[in-house]
């Protein structure tokens, strides 16, 4: 996975550099729009990274070079302005998807990779699993270790969640606007408090623990060795 | 009139009417006295009549004429301003006792004549055998006349000319308040949004216009205190966060560490720094609203189905605490359904906080036409009336000791809750009786 990055605050794009490579994502980095714009159009990414506000060109001359061209890579916008017309004008240009500034970089993370997986075909998997933890889609049933275990609606929605991003921290903004149907920033501990009853019915009886918590950054479901 | 000031305003509509006036009065006192003239000179021509037509009695052509010519003239040269024209029916002129007069028409009766430099008025009899028109040399009654007119001209002129001034010093002196008015608001400034004007002692006319002045400066002083009161608050409410991040990193630089030590205190400032990002988009959010950039979308929308959502969301927490959670009645209305449920999240996240465990937390739903009241009642320390409508200020917190604790709220739930509502065209209101804390949402439907 190749991504570019038009950020011309320098800071800015070198620690999303940094984290994006980290997380596995092989990116550049064009510090102002005529570079980025040249790189976007000449390279061959998975995903573009634009700031709008860039010095030469801004980050939707650059979007609309770019669909100009007949590419269909997706676009995430970081725009330090949250006005409605802002919004509206990249979404008509054909942005896939916007953050606002000041962001949290989980959910830039969580962003890109939904943005990855929306070009490869949905998996059609009926069960979901990890280790000893079985999910079924289709009789909504869950299993711990040949044990059936007996979720809430919301309880197995969060689970199927997790299940189906093990590996990734999970925002608690995004596991509420998922989940929930929630999309604001709610500082409530109303998350903390659904992933504890669900690690009391997932992971208390067992030694293997499933779900983690990623201190200021959200929670993972994945298996670690002891 | 493009841009006249008042003051001229008033001056050119006082000479106006003055000139008006004093014509009018003018031409009906000219009129009058031509009339008068006519009558007198009709009587005079009357009582002058009688002597003519008898000297003239039985004349039949100019031949009968020339012996009662004599007789005639020394009649006529009594009278001086009087003079004589006799005409046979067939239209020719037998005598005339002057060379200037006139042409004159035959038909009988008094008009008026004008010669080369003179007036008359003619009287026109119908004799057996001729015509006689009696002259009456009305030179000097024109004259008079003319004089008169320029008279009144000049009145005419003269008075609306003073009046004009007059006009200028009356809308000068009678404007004087008004002058004044403008000299208190031009003094006016952020640093004296205290200056009232003098309502009570402005004339009656200005009194309203000064009230609605004073009520506009009233807002906004208010409306500056509160701008002033929420950058200090701004201000104020990032310090501490970010001195804790100051000393937190340099004491952590001070000496080398383990890496658990450095992870524990990035761990630290990360919740710091979300606290803090959480609430300048918050802030942002706001500053949409102030400047009406919230635009809510409007769909169709079962309001107790949000709320029903709300309160799943909720639930689990409530019950930790030990808080029961209800919703009763239905409405529906056209809104936008992320911000409504922002909105009513701040509602409840504000009812969770202080509604002791084991209490309860009432959404009750009311729709009455096209008018929708959405309460939240939780059972709480009841609050003074006078700190209700402050619960909506930015960063307003009951009890000042509380402070933002990483976890804590910065105190803008509600404020971003009453935007969301006016955006809707709502208003909202907090009441506290009898343990019982509420906040009233009213909506309209469409």
């Amino acid at each position: 996975m190749k991504l570019l990055i038009v950020e011309d605050q320098a800071k800015t794009g070198q620690y999303l550099r940094q984290g994006l490579s980290e997380a596995g994502f092989s990116s550049e980095l064009a510090n102002d729009g005529e570079t980025g714009q040249f790189m976007a159009l000449t390279g061959d990414y998975d995903l573009l990274i634009l700031d709008v506000m860039l010095p030469g060109r801004d980050g939707w001359q650059i979007l609309r070079a770019v669909r100009e061209a007949g590419q269909n890579v997706p676009v995430l916008f970081l725009t330090a302005r949250d006005a409605i017309e802002d919004r509206v004008h990249g979404l008509e240009l054909g942005a896939d998807d916007y953050l606002v500034k000041p962001f949290a970089f989980s959910e830039l993370l969580a962003r890109v990779r939904t943005l990855l997986r929306r070009g490869s075909a949905p998996a059609q998997e009926t069960t979901l699993g990890v280790a000893d933890l079985r999910l079924d889609l289709i009789r909504r049933r869950v299993e711990r270790a040949g044990q059936r275990l007996d979720l809430t609606a919301k309880e197995f929605a969060l689970l199927e969640l997790l299940l189906r991003r093990q590996g990734e921290v999970l925002p608690k903004s995004l596991i509420a606007s998922q989940v929930w149907d929630m999309n604001f920033d709610s500082d409530t501990n109303v998350i903390e408090v659904a992933i504890r009853r669900l690690r009391l019915k997932i992971d208390d009886a067992h030694e293997n623990k499933l779900i983690h918590t990623v201190r200021g950054m959200g929670y993972v479901l994945e298996e670690r060795p002891n | 009139m493009p841009r006249l000031s008042l003051g001229a305003r008033l001056a050119l509509l006082f000479a106006a009417c003055t000139a008006v006036v004093s014509l009018l009065a003018g031409i009906l006192f000219s009129r009058a006295s031509e009339a008068h003239f006519i009558e007198l000179d009709q009587q005079l021509l009357d009582s002058r009549l009688p002597v003519l037509q008898r000297l003239v009695e039985g004349v039949d052509g100019p031949a009968t004429l020339a012996s009662r010519l004599p007789e005639l003239q020394a009649e006529l040269a009594h009278q001086t301003d009087l003079a004589l024209r006799l005409r046979g029916n067939d239209g020719r002129i037998w005598f005339d006792s002057r060379a200037d007069l006139p042409h004159s028409t035959s038909a009988p009766g008094l008009t008026t004549l004008h010669g080369e430099h003179s007036a008359w008025r003619g009287l026109v009899v119908q004799q057996p055998a001729l015509q006689l028109t009696l002259f009456l040399d009305i030179t000097h009654h024109q004259h008079f006349l003319q004089r008169m007119q320029h008279l009144i001209w000049l009145t005419v002129g003269l008075s609306a000319l003073a009046t004009a001034l007059l006009g200028i010093w009356a809308a000068r002196s009678g404007l004087r308040p008004l002058r004044q008015m403008g000299e208190i608001a031009a003094s006016v400034s952020a640093r004296s949004l205290t200056t009232r004007l003098p309502a009570q002692q402005m004339p009656v006319e200005l009194a309203e216009l000064a009230a609605t002045v004073n009520a506009m400066l009233e807002r906004l002083d208010d409306a500056f205190q509160r701008l002033s009161a929420f950058s200090a608050d701004i201000a104020h409410e990032l310090r501490t966060p970010l001195s804790n991040l100051l000393t937190h990193t340099q004491v952590t630089l001070t000496r080398p560490r383990s890496l658990d030590e450095y992870r524990e205190a990035l761990h630290g400032n990360l919740e710091e720094l979300q606290w803090m990002a959480q609430m300048v988009n918050d802030m942002l959010y706001l500053a949409k609203a102030d400047h009406g950039l919230l635009m809510p979308s409007r769909e169709p929308l079962a309001l107790h189905g949000e709320v029903d959502a709300l309160l799943e969301y909720y639930g689990a927490l409530a019950e930790d605490a030990g808080i029961a959670l209800q919703r009763e009645g239905q409405a529906t209305l056209d809104g936008d359904r992320h911000m409504l449920r922002r909105a009513l999240s701040n509602l409840l996240d504000n009812a969770l906080r202080f509604t002791p465990a084991g209490g309860e937390i009432k959404v009750g739903i009311n729709q009455r036409g096209g008018d929708i009241r959405l309460e939240v009642a939780n059972r709480g320390e009841p609050i003074e009336a006078a700190q209700l409508p402050r619960l909506f200020d930015r960063f307003y917190r009951a009890d000042p000791a509380r402070r933002a604790g990483s976890s804590e709220h910065a105190g803008l739930g509600l404020a971003i809750t009453q935007s969301i509502v006016r955006a809707h065209g709502g208003t909202i209101r907090a009441e506290s009786a009898a343990g019982w804390t509420r906040f009233i949402v009213e909506l309209p439907a469409a």
